[in-house]
């Protein structure tokens, strides 16, 4: 029954994948994931933790079939890894989940066959049916047949007549393979495997800082003096650049393009710079002893300081990187940096998080690729060419009508719909038209594997129009 | 380490699943001849793979007094999570070609098997 049901699920995934692009293809694959990985490991889905894991990754695959983007498609593989991973061993961190995930997917028919132990095997085999005899038995004298043939081919004109003409060119090579990649796969998934070091050093390891027996009051009092004076300094020096900053912002008149481009890019630079040296000192100094030392508290208020002050400097960009957008509309590096801030925002606040609740490394790890993976997820669920076109249509003081067309076709509709009235010139709305014409030509050719949600909107459109 | 039939057995397999994927785009009996003289280049290529990652990892911490079980559960899931990494860009930087996709197919098949048949030696 087993062997059957994912013999079934290989099939389907020969005729969902083979010689087809990403669509509702993947959406039904992680249908297939899901099913197989509930039949094959009941108790694992009693647990909480791979329910939500398992609701992610169809929630991925809805995302999938409504936006058919890259960026959606990396997710679904993602969660697909996670889940995986998390029937593999729920209780440990999700960037373990990933490695237990890719290792099961993989290579997990080696690692059990590793696993196997090949004496009890033999007998277990012999028991039921001799298997290693039969393929023998069947494929030894198949193969002497197949090469004897195509030699005596040659020598009798009668008998590579009567040869030539069976032909087994109705059975594809290609899609059998297909098939049995698809086998493994599931095969893979089915049971799936731990990398052992990884995850017993993961599950070994608390969020929380040991308090150690042995403690030199001399060392820890020297370090706490530097790192006063250190934090010090750099929170006087952040204060003043923060100043100098605001009052940028405020007397600065000049917003052409290329001066407000030249602010944001200089403030992100600075930016990676001072958080990734801020988060670095503040592990440094509270990566273990001084956490306990009784005369931190300046020390601390310092380091509170410091991450407050860097928040305000995100603030600032963030603000510099708005004004930016606001005049000159909305691009994929400007969502990327407004997703990059994000993301630091995140790690300061994990940063603080450590040093108030006397958190290890492994706290700050676990949580960040928590936060960052479900930004993923949600970055992925939004149709960012559609925002973008929007945004700039309607909001923005200008936009780049070049900008807009070059982007994939997932605004071709949208474009289409508002050419007229927009005010452009006459090349630019034959472009815009010849875009839509060729979206709508690529819609129509896709097979019903290939389908998203827009094939379900085009047919809408024909049936009111007819 | 029996290194010898080692390589002998992953030359082989590593040639049989080459031909069985390239063989889907295209099969005569005039190349008979091809697949056997491919076993020349597939033999070094093994070698040159086998002796200089596999077994060199063998070799270091089975000397150091790890047991053979203990090296393939520390090293393998990530010998074949880069395997892996190398064998999709290969193959897609080669645009899916047939002969590239048979090639780091037998090549990620074989030395995963290779690992397993060190792993399972008895150890003196």
């Amino acid at each position: 029954m087993k062997h059957i049901l994912i013999g079934i699920a290989a099939i389907l995934f020969s005729v969902l994948f083979y010689e087809q692009h990403i669509g509702l293809n993947l959406s039904i694959f992680s249908l297939a994931t899901i099913a197989i990985l509930v039949f094959y490991n009941p108790k694992a889905f009693k647990n909480r933790y791979t329910i939500v894991h398992a609701i992610l990754y169809i929630a991925t695959a809805i995302v999938v079939f409504m936006q058919h983007s890259y960026l959606s498609i990396i997710a679904n593989c993602v969660a697909f890894f996670t889940l995986v991973g998390a029937v593999s061993e729920d209780k440990t961190s999700i960037y373990v989940c990933w490695l237990n995930g890719l290792y099961t997917s993989i290579a997990g028919f080696f690692h059990r066959n590793f696993e196997v132990d090949d004496d009890v095997e033999k007998v277990s085999l012999k028991k039921d049916i001799d298997v290693i005899h039969l393929t023998k038995l069947i494929g030894i004298p198949l193969v002497f047949i197949v090469v004897f043939i195509l030699l005596y081919k040659n020598g009798n004109p009668m008998f590579n007549n009567l040869v030539s003409k069976i032909s087994f060119e109705f059975i594809n090579m290609q899609w059998v393979l297909f098939c049995v990649l698809g086998y493994y796969l599931f095969s893979n998934i089915s049971k799936p495997i731990i990398v052992e070091s990884a995850t017993s050093a993961d599950l070994n390891t608390k969020n929380e800082l040991v308090k150690p027996d042995d403690v030199s009051e001399e060392k820890l009092k020297k370090e706490k003096q530097l790192g006063t004076t250190l934090l010090g300094l750099l929170n006087l020096l952040i204060v003043l650049y923060i100043i100098t900053d605001i009052a940028s912002l405020i007397i600065g008149e000049d917003t052409s393009a290329p001066t407000l481009s030249s602010l944001v890019h200089n403030g992100i630079y600075t930016l990676i710079a001072s958080i990734v040296i801020a988060i670095v000192i503040i592990l440094y100094f509270f990566r273990g002893n001084l956490n306990f030392y009784s005369e931190n508290r300046t020390l601390k208020n310092l380091t509170f300081l410091w991450i407050f002050l860097n928040i305000i400097l995100i603030a600032l960009i963030a603000i510099k990187n708005q004004n930016y957008i606001t005049s000159f509309g909305l691009t994929y590096k400007r969502i990327g940096v407004h997703i990059y801030i994000l993301l630091t925002l995140v790690g300061l606040i994990t940063t603080f998080l450590k040093v108030l609740n006397i958190k290890n490394m492994a706290f700050l790890f676990r949580r960040n690729t928590q936060i960052a993976f479900i930004v993923l997820i949600l970055m992925s669920a939004i149709n960012w060419d559609q925002t973008i076109t929007v945004y700039n249509l309607k909001h923005a003081n200008g936009f780049d009508v070049n900008y807009l067309i070059n982007l994939s076709n997932r605004n071709a509709i949208l474009l289409n719909d508002k050419k007229d009235v927009l005010n452009i010139s006459e090349s630019d709305k034959n472009r815009i038209s010849a875009k839509y014409r060729t979206y709508m030509i690529t819609l129509r050719q896709r097979d019903w594997q290939e389908w998203s949600y827009e094939n379900f909107l085009i047919e809408d459109d024909n049936s009111n129009s007819e | 380490m029996h290194v010898v039939s080692n390589l002998a057995k992953s030359c082989l397999l590593a040639t049989v699943i080459f031909w069985i994927i390239a063989g889907t785009d295209y099969m005569d009996i005039d190349m008979i001849l091809v697949i056997f003289l491919s076993f020349i280049p597939i033999f070094f290529i093994a070698t040159i793979v086998i002796l200089g990652s596999i077994y060199v990892i063998f070799w270091l911490r089975v000397k150091n007094g790890f047991s053979k079980r203990q090296v393939y559960k520390t090293f393998y899931p990530y010998y074949a999570i880069t395997a892996f990494g190398i064998a999709v860009f290969g193959i897609i930087s080669s645009g899916f070609d047939i002969y590239i996709i048979a090639f780091f197919t037998s090549a990620f098949i074989t030395t995963s098997q290779s690992w397993i048949w060190f792993a399972k030696e008895k150890q003196r």
